[in-house]
């Protein structure tokens, strides 16, 4: 998928004000979320205390099983949720308050999407829900189609759409405004691999332009290929928030490489590597696989319940 | 035609004022303006309680506070046209998608079916079409309207196609006006539709014609010494006229069903043929000049009609052979309106206390008095039947009589009506024992003739202004509630502002049989509503609380709620009667009045909705 560089925004998009705190994008500040029943009982807590900031610029990703407050955060920081206590701010304002919706683009995790419209009049909806004048809303609508390569089928019914294609008309209504912070729900979700790789690389892409991006997934490897920085929740709670490649170092523990050893000398090699006159290629921290820290985490968790995160750098 | 409430002239309606009792009444203005003060502080009273279980006192009104500073100082101000565009586009394509169209195929269908059962040969043929297809229009229209407003924002919020929505700097407001705006186009073009369909129904129904035998006809000489023919039509749809046909070959034929014929000569010798045109007089647009009525009892003097025992107290009657009578004073007359003579026309209720020939009118007199030299005309004499629309033009000559009590001849407009242009109309009742029952509305002067098609396009304007209010009703409702229950309450709003009227009389104590409880008890145990209720001390206490509780929330809905009842215009299309703009223009400004209501209070509702909750 080949998106459209940045064109020409309406004026909302012209100027954007600098977040409050220089250059994060997403603050939360002890975001607690509890759903209630109708007589105001509690039912779950679902999000404890969050404290988490995006900063602009990077891929950042929400990690965690499911029922760990991901998805939570995520509505709350598009107001589709309010926070029981605690504040959620988007380029500096409230999340509640609609006009922070000008510089952000939102993919689903399904594609909710009016099933009785083409694709052409689903993105021209999207437009004008964000203000575009008609030029403009023509000249995004056809560059975003042909990028999500739906050109073919832009004049079909969505409802007349396979789950692939739903996903991808559902990218470009994200980016119909040319988002400066664009959330991904489960992005890869129902895209075969080359879509899958597609998608990746348009987040990369997205990166590269100077977008941020704020993704949940359960996907793993996907994860860890685009990710900057994630935080992973766990039964509501921030269990770990760092950069990937920090995470997933192992530190206690040195990886030596090397070449031309006999199978004998390969039996020495931990005690007596210059004795044998091996040649020393490498010699650093292995890293494990973010779907090993998961678990591990997750087993942590379990077993000591209330640990909270500290940031690794 | 019943006209139970008064139609005021639009600044009286508008402005406070003191009716005739001496009652101060509020107006339209000063009215809604107290009901949406109260509905503001009640409403925040609620949500500031609502907001304290959830967030405490402090919080919970910091909360309520900013929600409403939200909405006035950032999200009314930069609502978008185009926002709003789009989502009224978007409901227009749901709708069509939703083939809402087949809505019109139904009453196409229905009016079809219906031409087997209306009969054109009854008495009144344009009333029974004209209430048939409106009628069918409104309720066929109100259901869709109820339908389609009330189940599309929940769908969204299941379906969850609202999070793309809500995720776009898209305001409650816009989505809430948007939707509205949208179902209401769609309606408004299958509403255009129906209209359409439905005059060409009623004037193809209505339209016939009869044929002259001339062997049938038979040679009068008239009082100027000119030959006349006199005869009468054939018989087709269940009926046939007697005609006069003047010297001239011209002629028309008598009145039957609501409607005449004119009847002409073609041609001469052996070709000559008589044709007869199409009905006349069925479809009508009356404008009527109304006035006001005084009482005088059988002694002449100003006071109460008499009830002759029926419940509906609409009509006051007064007694034959005696000096009771009916006053109507019209006021400012003008003679360039009437040259010739006053139209005047009335339908009085007649009370029959011996029936000894029943189909014989009962005979009155018609006074006209001036009322500032008080100068009286003779008495012109006319009868009365029930449900008989009587026509009495008053000639410009008439007799008065002189204070000496002699005849002199006077001119209608110099010597009767006044500088100021009032009349007034005595109208007694000359057969001893008989009975007229007379209400303001009865007796009129009609005035120019209005056009009925744009008569019937008003009617239809009723519906579509209350097709407009359930509209917004349903989305109101749809912003917190999910599609069947919106639909359930949208249909409540409905029945209880069809009901208004019923519901105050109930709640002002004017119904027997208590209210809703007690209502409800009586038919079970079957206790009629003239014995007490008598189940116990308990019952009988906690009954009459309870019911007082229930009927304090039906006079508070039925207070705010719309009269959808004043809204119906059939009747006077029905009747032939014009439905003045005055009033049009007042069902319109109290509908932009609940649109406006309805938009705000469906914008907060939306706006501190949790949709993902």
């Amino acid at each position: 998928m080949e998106m459209p560089a940045t064109s020409e925004m309406a004026s909302t998009q012209d100027a954007p004000s600098e977040a409050s705190g220089g250059d994060v994008i997403i603050q939360t500040q002890n975001l607690t979320k509890v759903y209630r029943d109708f007589w105001g009982r509690q039912k779950v807590r679902a999000l404890k205390a969050l404290d988490l900031e995006v900063r602009r610029g990077e891929i950042f990703g929400l990690l965690g099983p499911n029922g760990s407050g991901k998805t939570t955060t995520m509505k709350l920081l598009l107001g589709l949720l309010f926070p029981t206590s605690g504040q959620a701010l988007v380029f500096g304002k409230d999340a509640t308050d609609v006009s922070k919706n000008e510089r952000i683009g939102y993919l689903p995790e399904e594609s909710y999407l009016y099933r009785f419209l083409n694709a052409e009049e689903t993105l021209d909806f999207y437009g004008r829900l964000f203000d575009m004048p008609a030029a403009l809303r023509r000249q995004r609508i056809d560059e975003l189609i042909e990028s999500v390569n739906l050109g073919w089928a832009r004049r079909r019914q969505l409802k007349e759409y396979s789950k692939g294609m739903a996903r991808r008309i559902g990218l470009a209504q994200a980016l119909i405004n040319d988002p400066d912070l664009i959330m991904l729900d489960e992005p890869t979700t129902g895209l075969d691999p080359i879509g899958t790789r597609e998608m990746k690389d348009l987040i990369l892409r997205l990166r590269d332009q100077g977008k941020t991006v704020l993704m949940c997934s359960h996907l793993l490897a996907d994860v860890q290929d685009v990710c900057d920085r994630i935080a992973i929740l766990y039964q509501g709670e921030l269990k770990e928030l760092g950069r990937v490649d920090r995470l997933l170092t192992v530190q206690d523990v040195t990886q030596i490489q090397a070449r031309g050893l006999s199978l004998e000398a390969q039996d020495e090699i931990k005690t007596v590597i210059q004795r044998h006159q091996g040649t020393l290629m490498s010699m650093n921290n292995p890293t494990s696989t973010l779907e090993e820290l998961f678990l591990n985490i997750v087993r942590d968790s379990e077993a000591r319940p209330g640990r909270r995160a500290q940031e690794k750098q | 035609m019943v006209l139970e409430r008064e139609i005021l002239p639009f600044l009286v309606w508008l402005l406070p004022r003191v009716d005739s009792d001496g009652v101060l009444q509020l107006g339209a203005l000063l009215l809604v303006l107290l009901i949406a003060a109260a509905l503001l502080v009640a409403s925040l009273f609620i949500a500031y309680l609502r907001m304290i279980i959830v967030q405490g006192p402090g919080e919970g009104f910091y909360a309520v506070a900013k929600s409403v500073a939200t909405a006035v100082t950032k999200d009314f101000p930069n609502t978008s046209w185009r926002r709003i565009g789009a989502m009224t586009k978007l409901a227009i394509l749901e709708s069509l998608r939703r083939r809402v169209l087949i809505v019109f195929f139904v009453f196409a269908l229905l009016l079809l079916f219906a031409g087997w059962f209306l009969d054109p040969a009854s008495d009144h043929p344009a009333r029974l079409y004209i209430s048939f297809v409106l009628t069918s229009t409104e309720r066929l229209m109100l259901a869709m309207a109820i339908l389609l407003s009330t189940f599309s924002l929940p769908n969204d919020i299941k379906n969850r196609t609202i999070y793309t929505v809500m995720t776009k700097p898209v305001r409650a407001s816009e989505v809430v006006l948007g939707r509205a705006l949208g179902f209401c186009a769609v309606n408004s073009v299958l509403l255009l539709l129906m209209g359409v369909i439905s005059y060409g129904f009623v004037v193809r129904g209505l339209s016939h014609t009869h044929t002259i035998d001339p062997d049938e006809l038979e040679m009068l000489v008239d009082a100027e010494g000119g030959q006349v023919l006199s005869g009468r039509t054939s018989f087709d749809v269940g009926h046939r006229h007697d005609l006069t046909l003047g010297p001239d070959g011209i002629g028309r034929t008598g009145r039957r069903m609501d409607h005449e014929h004119q009847v002409w000569v073609e041609g001469e010798g052996e070709n000559r043929r008589y044709r007869v045109g199409p009905p006349e007089g069925a479809l009508v647009a009356r404008v009527p000049i109304y006035g006001s009525l005084q009482f005088m009892d059988r002694t002449g003097r100003p006071g109460e009609g008499i009830s002759v025992g029926k419940e509906w107290t609409y009509r006051q009657y007064i007694e034959g052979g005696s000096l009771a009578s009916g006053v109507w004073t019209f006021r400012g007359l003008d003679q360039r309106q009437f040259p010739d003579y006053i139209p005047l026309e009335m339908n009085l209720s007649v009370f029959r206390t011996y029936k000894a020939d029943i189909v014989s009118p009962v005979a009155g007199t018609i006074t006209l008095k001036n009322p500032t030299t008080g100068l009286t005309s003779e008495a012109l004499p006319f009868g009365a039947q029930e449900f008989v629309v009587y026509t009495h033009p008053i000639p410009r000559a008439l007799k008065a009589v002189t204070a000496e009590g002699t005849l002199i001849d006077v001119d209608l407009f110099e010597d009767l009506v006044d500088q100021q242009g009032d009349l007034e109309v005595w109208i007694g009742c000359s057969d001893a024992a008989q009975y007229f029952g007379m209400a303001q509305p009865d007796v009129y002067i009609r005035g120019q003739e209005g056009s009925f098609a744009w008569n019937f396009a008003k009617a239809y304007l009723g519906i579509w202004l209350q097709m407009i209010i359930i509209t917004f009703f349903g989305v109101m409702f749809s912003t917190f509630l999910t599609g069947a229950v919106a639909m359930f309450a949208t249909a409540i709003v409905y029945t209880v502002g069809l009901f208004r009227e019923f519901i105050l009389k109930l709640v002002g104590g004017e119904l027997d049989g208590g209210g809703p409880l007690e209502a409800l008890l009586r038919i079970v145990f079957q206790k009629n509503v003239q014995i007490d209720l008598d189940m116990g001390p308990v019952i009988d206490r906690a009954v009459p609380v309870f019911d007082q509780l229930l009927l304090f929330f039906l006079w508070v809905a039925a207070i705010v709620f719309p009269d959808f009842s004043e809204f119906n215009t059939s009747r006077f299309v029905a009747y032939g009667f014009n439905i003045s703009g005055n009033m049009l223009l007042q069902h319109f400004l109290v509908t932009v009045a609940f649109v406006i209501g309805l938009s705000i209070y469906g914008y907060f509702f939306l706006k501190t909705r949790e949709i993902a909750a």
